[in-house]
C-alpha cells in the first residue's frame, strides 16, 4: 500500500504480453587449459585440494557410520550425517569468489559448504587476523588442539583449525564450533562467513533474505549466498524469500542510496533429489529449477543453469552474478547441477535409483576430471596430486584421531553441569544500539513525529481528578505505551528495522505504527508481502547478521503460517550456536476477538511450550511500554502477545500514569493489580478487566479481597509472586482468553500445585475459554471467559458462595462428559 | 559450641507446653540467667532462663505452639554456627524420662521442620491448607464441620476448631482416633484422653487370684491406688460442682404406668409398619416430658441458673438432655427442641445421639446446649434415687423401674403397674410448690398418654 503508487486501470486493463529472456542452460564449457592466465598455478591446485578436502571429509564420516572405523580407526558416530559426496565442485566453485564478508547459509547437507567457505576465508584473511580469530573464539579451546597439530604455516594452522573445529562440532564435542550443540545439520563458523545450516529443508531461504536485507539496511558490503536444495523449492517459505526477496519497493519507493536489489544469491544445488523424490519428473513441474527465477522477478533473478561438476563454470558464474548482486540487480538464483553420489544419509539404500544411474555419474567424477585436466593443461603432475591426495588424508586422518579423543575433545558433561546448556538458552543482554557509531536515519527529529505531538496532549492517567474514566480521544492508550517504547528504540538503535504486514501508510492494523510511516524511512519500516515465514525468517537472518528486528504477525492464528520460523528457528539458534549468535527479535503478535474461528486466538501456550523464546502479554499501557522498552533493548527473541480487545484501554493501575520518560518492566515479574487476602486471580493478558470485576463482586456480594496478580510475563514466569499469594490466600484461580486445553493458565495450574501444594485450600482452577472455535462475535460471550464464570468456578470447585447462581455447569460429570467427547 | 535448650518437663504427667512468649529472636544476645521464652501448662505459667550465653541461632517453634516436653526448643552459641542438627526430628508420642539427653536428629538428615502428625480422621476430604494448618494446630478433625464444595473440610473450617479450642496434643495424636473431650491444656485431647479408656478397662479385669498361702482372716492390706481418668475427674468435678454449689433437693412421686405399657406393647407388636416397633417406655417418657416442661408455668424447670444465681436463662423450646452410659463414662447429648418432635422423631434422635455417644462420634455440638435432663436407671431394677442436676440447669428428672404397685380401689386391692419420678431441683430457681406441680401434671399426663398422643 503506498500512494506514491498509482494503480492505473488503463494499464493494467491494456492488452499485451508478457515476455521472457532465454535461461541459459550450462552456456559454460572450458577446461583448465581454457583457464591458462586466468588462474594462478596455486589457485588451480588450491581448487583440487579443496575439493579433495570435501570429499575425504565426506569419506571419513561415510565410512565411520558404514563401517564404524576410518583408516582402521574404530569410531561410532550415532547422529546424523547428510554427505555431499558428489558436490564439492559447486561449493569449492562458490566460494572460490567469496569473500570473508560474504555469508553463506545451508542446509542439512553443508559440510561441503562450509569447509569450502572456511578454505576460501583462510586464503583471504592475513596471518594476524586468522590467528586472532582462533585465539579468541570459545576462550581458544578449539585452538588449543589445534596449535598442537604439526604445521608450517598460519594457513596450516588454520586449515587443521577448520576439520578439526567441524569434526569436534559434528561428534558433539566441547571444542566444536558450536561446543557440540549443533552438530553435523547446523556445524557453522560465523568469523569465515559461514553462517547457520538448516536442519529444517528450506529453513535458509528466509533467513538469509533476512541477512540479505541487514546488509541493504545497514549499508554492509558483501553479499549472502543461500545455499538451497532443489527439493527445498516445494516449500513455502523458499517461495515466499524469493517472492520477499524479489519485492519492488526496494526500486520504487526506498530512499534513493537504498535503491537495487538485495544482494542475495538462491543458490539451487540441483542433485536431482529430494530425500528420495525426484524433483524433475516426479515431485516438482518446473523441468529445472532455473526456470523459477522467471516467475518473481522480470530480471527473471538472472536465473541460469551452471556446470556444478565443474568449479570453472561455478567460479565462472559466480563472478558474474555478484557483480549483478553488488551492482544492486539482485537477488539472483542459479540451478547448480550435481549429483549426491552418496545416500540421503547412511541409511539410505538407494531404492529409487539404478545403480547405473550412479555408476555413469561416478564415472564423470568431477575430482577425477578436474584432476586429468591439471595434468593436461601442464598446472601439476600427477605426483603433485598424489602428495596433495597424501596430505589432505593425513589431516583428516590426523583431525579425526584428535576430534574423538575423549582427552581432547571431552563432551559437555549436561548431567554434572546442566547449567552449560540452561545458561545458553537465553543471552539476556542489554543492547542499546547494534551500531553505536551509526547515526539512526530518521526523517524528522522525533518530537516533530505528529504521532508524538498528539500524545503529548493525552492523559496519561486513565483519570480525571474526579476519578471519572478519561474518554476514549483523549485518554493515553495501551498503543501509545507501545508507541513510545518502539519510536524510542528507532531513534536509540540505527539497526533496528521492522516489517509486517501494512505496518507502513496503515500504522499497523491496529494503529501502533501511527505516525511511524512520517518519522522513518522506508528501510527502517516497510509492508512485507503477505508472507508470514518470510516475516520471522526474515528477523531471524537480519539479527544472525547483526541487527535488531522487530516484526509482527497481525493475528496470533497466522503464528501456524510462521511456525518453522518462531519455533525451529527464532527460538533455537541462541543455544544451538552455543550463544555465538544474539537473536535480538521481537515478534509482535497480535490476538484477535470479533473475527471468528481464525482470527481469535491466543496461542501463548504453543510459544511457551517452545524452550528458547520470551514471552509477555501486557494488559496496561504502562506495562505494554516498559516491557516492549526491555524487549527492544535484550538481546533475545521475544513473542509480544498483545491483545486487540484492549489497545484503547487508559492507564489505572500505576499511579501518576505513564511515565513520559524512558523506562523498562524487567521480564519475569508480575504484578499484583489489586491486594487481597481471600483468593488470588492470575490473568494473562486482557482478561485482567474481566478478572477484576469478578473481584468486584466477590467483594460487593460475598465480601471476599481477591489479590488479582497480572502475569505480564510468562517466560520466563514469575511464579514466587504466585506462590506468595497463594501461600497467602490458599485459593487460586487463573483465567486466560486462551483454550482451556493445554493452555500456559492449565501450566501454571500444574506448577503451582507443586509448589504450593500444603499451602491449597482448593486445586487451582482455570477459567479459560472453551474447547471449541471461537464462534462468531455475537457468540463470543459464551466462549470466552466471563466473570460470572469465574465466580461460578470458585463457587463449585474452591469455596461456596452463599446465594450464588452459577450460571455454567461446573460439575464433574459434565467436565467428563465434555472430555469423554474432546472437548 | 551451639547449645540446644529443651521444653522443661514439669512434672511427670506433663506431655507437652504451650509457648506463651518469645523474649528472644534470632539473631538477638542472650546471657545467663536472661528469660527465653514463657511458657504454661494446664496449671500453670513458666519462663525458661538461659543456662548458656552466647546468640540465639534458631527458633523452631513459634509462641501459641505446643511443643512436646524435652523437644528442641532454640539453640543458642556463637553467630554462624550451625544448628540444623538440633532441629526437632518430630514429637515424640512416647514420653522420655525426665533425665534424658535433647532429643537430638540423626546428624545425616537434619530434619528442617518439626514433622507434625495430624488428627487424621479416615477418609476425610480435605485440603492441603486445611491438613496442613490441622496439623499444625492440632486441630480435633473428628469434630469438624466440613464447608468446602463437595464435603471438603477447607481452611476456615479447622480454623473454627482452633478458635474453639478443638485441639489434641501433638503427642496424642498418632493414636487418636476421635471423638473426645480433652482434658490436656486450653482443653486438648491429651495422652492421658487416650489412655483413660484401656485404664478402665484394666480395672474392670479382676486380679489374679492371690496367692494361698496367706492365713485367711489374717490382718492384710492388700488396696491399690489408679489415678481417676481424665473423663472420670471430669464427671467427678461437675458432680461436686453440682452438689456444691446448688440448693438442689428431690422429690419423689409414683404413677399408674398402665397406658404407657398398653402403648408400648401396641408399638411393639403392630409397630413395624409403621416404623415405630423401638419406640421405648423411655421415649414415651421424654416425649411427654418435653411437652410437660412446655407448659408455661413450668418455665422455670425448663431453664438455666446461670451468673452466679442471678440470672435465669429461659428456652423457648424444650431441648432435652438424655443420659447415655457409654464404656468412656456417663454421656449427655442433647435432642433439641424435642416438645416439637412426634414420638417417632423423638424416639429416632435419641438413639441416633445414644448410638453416637456410644461410638464416640457425636459432635461436640449435641454434648450442650439442654435446658433439662432426663436420666433413666429404670432397666436396673432402681425404685427410687437422687438424680445430681447437671448445672446450669435447673432440674433433672430421674426414671425409675416399673414395679407392682398396690392401692386400694372401690374398697379392693388392686395390682398396677407403678413407675416413681424423681424430679431433683435448683431450690434457687424455683420452689417446692411449682417443682410439685410439675411433677403431678407430668404423672396426669404420662397416665393419660394416649390423649397426650392424640393432642400430639
Amino acid at each position: 500500500m503506498s500512494k506514491q503508487l498509482y494503480v492505473d486501470p488503463n494499464v493494467v486493463r491494456a492488452p499485451g504480453k508478457i515476455t521472457f529472456e532465454d535461461i541459459p542452460v550450462n552456456t559454460y564449457q572450458k577446461k583448465v587449459k581454457d583457464e591458462i592466465g586466468n588462474f594462478t598455478t596455486e589457485e588451480f591446485k588450491n581448487i583440487y585440494r579443496d575439493m579433495l578436502v570435501l570429499r575425504e571429509f565426506e569419506t571419513m564420516i561415510q565410512l565411520i557410520k558404514t563401517t564404524s572405523e576410518y583408516c582402521g580407526v574404530p569410531y561410532t558416530h550415532p547422529g546424523p550425517a547428510h554427505l555431499g559426496i558428489g558436490q564439492e565442485a559447486n561449493a569449492v566453485g562458490e566460494a572460490f569468489c567469496l569473500d570473508v564478508e560474504d555469508m553463506i547459509f545451508g542446509s542439512h547437507r553443508s559440510h561441503c559448504d562450509i569447509l569450502a567457505k572456511g578454505l576460501s576465508a583462510i586464503e583471504k584473511l592475513d596471518d594476524e587476523k586468522l590467528l586472532d580469530i582462533m585465539k579468541s573464539f570459545l576462550d581458544g579451546k578449539t585452538y588449543a588442539v589445534a596449535e598442537k597439530e604439526p604445521h608450517e604455516t598460519v594457513k596450516d594452522l588454520a586449515i587443521n583449525f577448520l576439520l578439526y573445529g567441524a569434526m569436534a562440532e559434528i561428534f558433539a564435542r566441547e571444542t566444536g564450533f558450536n561446543r557440540g550443540l549443533g552438530g553435523s545439520m547446523h556445524t557453522f563458523f560465523t568469523p569465515f562467513g559461514i553462517y547457520p545450516n538448516n536442519a529444517i529443508v528450506g529453513g535458509s531461504g528466509t533467513i538469509a533474505m533476512g541477512a540479505a536485507l541487514y546488509k541493504k539496511i545497514n549499508r554492509k558490503s558483501g553479499i549472502v549466498v543461500a545455499n538451497l536444495g532443489d527439493g527445498s523449492l516445494g516449500r513455502g517459505p523458499v517461495l515466499e524469500a524469493l517472492n520477499m526477496s524479489a519485492m519492488g519497493q526496494i526500486n520504487e519507493l526506498w530512499g534513493d542510496d537504498m535503491k537495487g536489489g538485495l544482494p542475495l544469491m538462491f543458490n539451487i544445488i540441483n542433485n536431482m533429489y529430494g530425500m528420495g523424490g525426484q524433483t524433475v519428473g516426479e515431485t516438482m513441474g518446473y523441468d529445472a529449477p532455473a526456470r523459477m527465477g522467471a516467475g518473481f522477478t522480470p530480471s527473471q533473478m538472472h536465473a541460469e543453469r551452471v556446470d556444478g561438476w565443474n568449479p570453472l563454470a561455478v567460479i565462472d558464474a559466480y563472478k558474474r552474478k555478484k557483480k549483478l548482486l553488488q551492482e544492486g540487480k539482485g537477488p539472483c538464483l542459479l540451478d547448480v547441477v550435481t549429483y549426491r553420489m552418496s545416500g540421503h544419509s547412511p541409511s539410505d539404500s538407494s531404492s529409487y535409483r539404478t545403480k547405473e544411474e550412479i555408476e555413469a555419474w561416478w564415472e564423470q567424477d568431477p575430482i577425477v576430471e578436474y584432476r586429468k585436466q591439471l595434468i593436461e593443461a601442464g598446472v601439476a603432475t600427477d605426483e603433485e596430486c598424489d602428495a596433495i591426495v597424501k596430505s589432505v588424508k593425513d589431516a583428516i586422518l590426523r583431525n579425526f584421531k584428535l576430534a574423538i579423543d575423549d582427552e581432547v575433545s571431552p563432551r559437555m558433561n549436561l548431567d554434572k553441569n546442566p547449567d552449560e546448556l540452561a545458561d545458553m538458552m537465553f543471552t539476556n543482554g542489554h543492547v542499546e544500539s547494534f551500531a553505536p557509531d551509526v547515526k539512526p536515519d530518521v526523517n524528522m527529529p522525533m518530537e516533530e513525529c505528529p504521532r508524538v505531538q498528539a500524545i503529548a496532549k493525552k492523559e496519561r492517567w486513565g483519570f480525571d481528578a474526579n476519578g471519572k474514566p478519561v474518554s476514549k480521544n483523549k485518554v493515553y492508550q495501551l498503543r501509545d505505551g507501545l508507541f513510545e517504547a518502539i519510536i524510542d528504540r528507532y531513534y536509540k538503535d540505527a539497526t533496528l528495522a521492522g516489517w509486517g504486514e501494512d505496518v507502513r501508510d496503515w500504522g499497523g492494523a491496529f494503529a501502533v505504527y501511527r505516525g511511524l510511516t512520517e518519522a522513518l524511512p522506508y528501510h527502517r519500516l516497510f509492508n512485507s508481502p503477505i508472507s508470514e515465514s518470510a516475516i520471522v525468517g526474515g528477523a531471524v537472518g537480519y539479527a544472525m547478521a547483526g541487527g535488531r528486528a522487530l516484526v509482527e504477525l497481525m493475528y496470533c492464528d497466522f503464528l501456524a503460517c510462521a511456525g518453522d520460523e518462531v519455533f525451529n528457528q527464532m527460538a533455537k539458534w541462541q543455544a544451538m550456536s552455543a550463544d555465538i549468535i544474539k537473536m535480538p527479535v521481537v515478534l509482535r503478535v497480535s490476538v484477535g476477538s470479533k473475527y471468528g474461528a481464525q482470527h481469535s486466538q491466543d496461542w501463548s501456550a504453543l510459544v511457551t511450550h517452545i524452550p528458547g523464546l520470551k514471552a509477555a502479554f501486557p494488559a496496561t499501557p504502562y506495562d505494554a511500554k516498559g516491557l516492549m522498552a526491555a524487549a527492544l533493548s535484550g538481546t533475545d527473541p521475544v513473542v509480544f502477545f498483545e491483545s486487540q480487545r484492549i489497545y484503547d484501554v487508559g492507564e489505572q493501575f500505576h499511579e501518576g500514569g505513564v511515565p513520559a520518560e524512558y523506562y523498562e518492566i524487567p521480564f519475569g515479574k508480575a504484578d499484583i493489580k489489586r491486594p487481597g487476602k481471600d483468593i488470588t486471580i492470575l490473568s494473562f493478558g486482557a482478561v485482567l478487566y474481566r478478572a477484576l470485576k469478578a473481584a468486584d463482586e466477590l467483594k460487593a456480594k460475598y465480601g471476599m479481597e481477591a489479590e488479582v496478580i497480572d502475569a505480564r510475563s510468562l517466560v520466563p514466569f514469575d511464579y514466587e509472586t504466585v506462590l506468595e499469594s497463594v501461600k497467602k490466600t490458599g485459593r487460586l484461580v487463573i483465567v486466560t482468553d486462551a483454550c482451556e486445553r493445554g493452555s500456559f493458565a492449565s501450566e501454571v495450574a500444574r506448577q503451582i500445585t507443586e509448589m504450593g501444594f500444603d499451602y491449597l485450600d482448593a486445586a487451582p482452577t482455570v477459567v479459560a475459554s472453551r474447547n471449541w472455535i471461537t464462534p462468531a462475535h455475537e457468540l463470543e460471550e459464551s466462549f470466552f471467559p466471563q466473570p460470572s464464570w469465574i465466580l461460578d468456578a470458585i463457587d463449585a470447585k474452591i469455596v461456596p458462595l452463599p446465594g450464588h447462581t452459577r450460571v455454567t455447569n461446573q460439575t464433574l460429570n459434565e467436565k467428563l462428559r465434555n472430555e469423554r467427547r474432546g472437548v | 559450641m551451639a547449645t540446644p535448650v529443651i521444653m522443661p518437663r514439669q512434672g511427670n504427667t506433663v506431655e507437652s507446653c504451650i509457648i506463651t512468649k518469645w523474649n528472644k529472636q534470632v539473631g538477638d544476645q542472650v546471657a545467663v540467667g536472661d528469660i527465653l521464652f514463657a511458657y504454661e501448662t494446664d496449671k500453670a505459667s513458666f519462663e525458661e532462663e538461659a543456662k548458656v550465653a552466647g546468640t540465639m541461632l534458631q527458633i523452631f517453634f513459634a509462641e501459641g505452639d505446643d511443643v512436646p516436653c524435652l523437644t528442641n526448643v532454640c539453640v543458642i552459641g556463637n553467630a554462624g554456627e550451625s544448628f540444623a542438627e538440633f532441629a526437632p526430628a518430630g514429637a515424640e508420642p512416647a514420653p522420655a524420662p525426665a533425665e534424658a539427653a535433647p532429643v537430638q536428629a540423626a546428624d545425616a538428615a537434619p530434619a528442617e521442620e518439626i514433622a507434625e502428625t495430624p488428627v487424621v480422621m479416615g477418609s476425610m476430604k480435605i485440603s492441603p491448607r486445611a491438613r496442613a494448618l490441622a496439623e499444625k494446630s492440632g486441630a480435633d478433625l473428628s469434630k469438624v464441620t466440613a464447608t468446602g464444595p463437595d464435603g471438603r473440610v477447607i481452611a476456615r473450617d479447622v480454623q473454627k476448631l482452633i478458635d474453639a479450642g478443638l485441639l489434641v496434643t501433638a503427642a496424642a495424636r498418632g493414636a487418636y482416633q476421635g471423638g473426645l473431650t480433652g482434658t490436656g491444656i486450653g482443653g486438648r485431647v491429651s495422652l492421658n484422653d487416650l489412655k483413660a479408656k484401656p485404664a478402665e478397662e484394666a480395672a474392670a479385669t479382676p486380679a489374679e487370684a492371690p496367692a494361698a498361702a496367706v492365713e485367711l482372716g489374717a490382718p492384710v492390706d492388700d488396696s491399690y491406688t489408679e489415678p481417676m481418668t481424665n473423663m472420670r475427674k471430669v464427671i467427678a468435678k461437675a458432680m461436686m460442682t453440682s452438689l456444691s454449689t446448688m440448693a438442689q433437693l428431690t422429690h419423689n412421686i409414683s404413677y399408674d404406668a398402665t397406658e404407657v405399657q398398653n402403648a408400648r406393647k401396641l408399638f411393639k407388636e403392630k409397630g413395624e409398619k409403621f416404623g415405630m416397633e423401638r419406640i421405648s417406655i423411655n421415649d414415651i417418657i421424654m416425649y411427654v416430658v418435653a411437652r410437660t416442661l412446655a407448659m408455661p408455668e413450668h418455665k422455670a424447670l425448663n431453664a438455666n441458673l446461670i451468673d452466679d444465681g442471678k440470672t435465669m436463662k429461659y428456652f423457648k423450646g424444650v431441648h432435652l438432655g438424655m443420659a447415655v452410659d457409654t464404656d468412656r463414662g456417663l454421656m449427655v447429648p442433647t435432642i433439641f427442641n424435642a416438645d416439637k418432635m412426634t414420638l417417632k422423631q423423638l424416639s429416632a434422635q435419641a438413639k441416633k445421639l445414644a448410638k453416637e455417644c456410644k461410638e464416640g462420634k457425636i459432635s461436640p455440638d449435641y454434648l450442650k446446649g439442654a435446658s433439662f435432663t432426663v436420666s433413666n436407671i429404670g432397666s436396673l431394677g432402681i425404685e427410687s434415687f437422687t438424680p445430681v442436676v447437671n448445672p446450669p440447669q435447673t432440674g433433672i428428672l430421674g426414671v425409675c423401674a416399673i414395679t407392682d404397685g398396690v392401692r386400694v380401689v372401690n374398697g379392693e386391692i388392686q395390682v398396677y403397674p407403678k413407675m416413681t419420678l424423681s424430679l431433683s431441683y435448683d431450690h434457687r430457681a424455683m420452689d417446692g410448690t411449682p417443682a410439685s406441680k410439675f411433677l403431678v401434671d407430668l404423672k396426669n399426663n404420662l397416665e393419660a398418654f394416649t390423649l397426650m398422643l392424640a393432642r400430639g
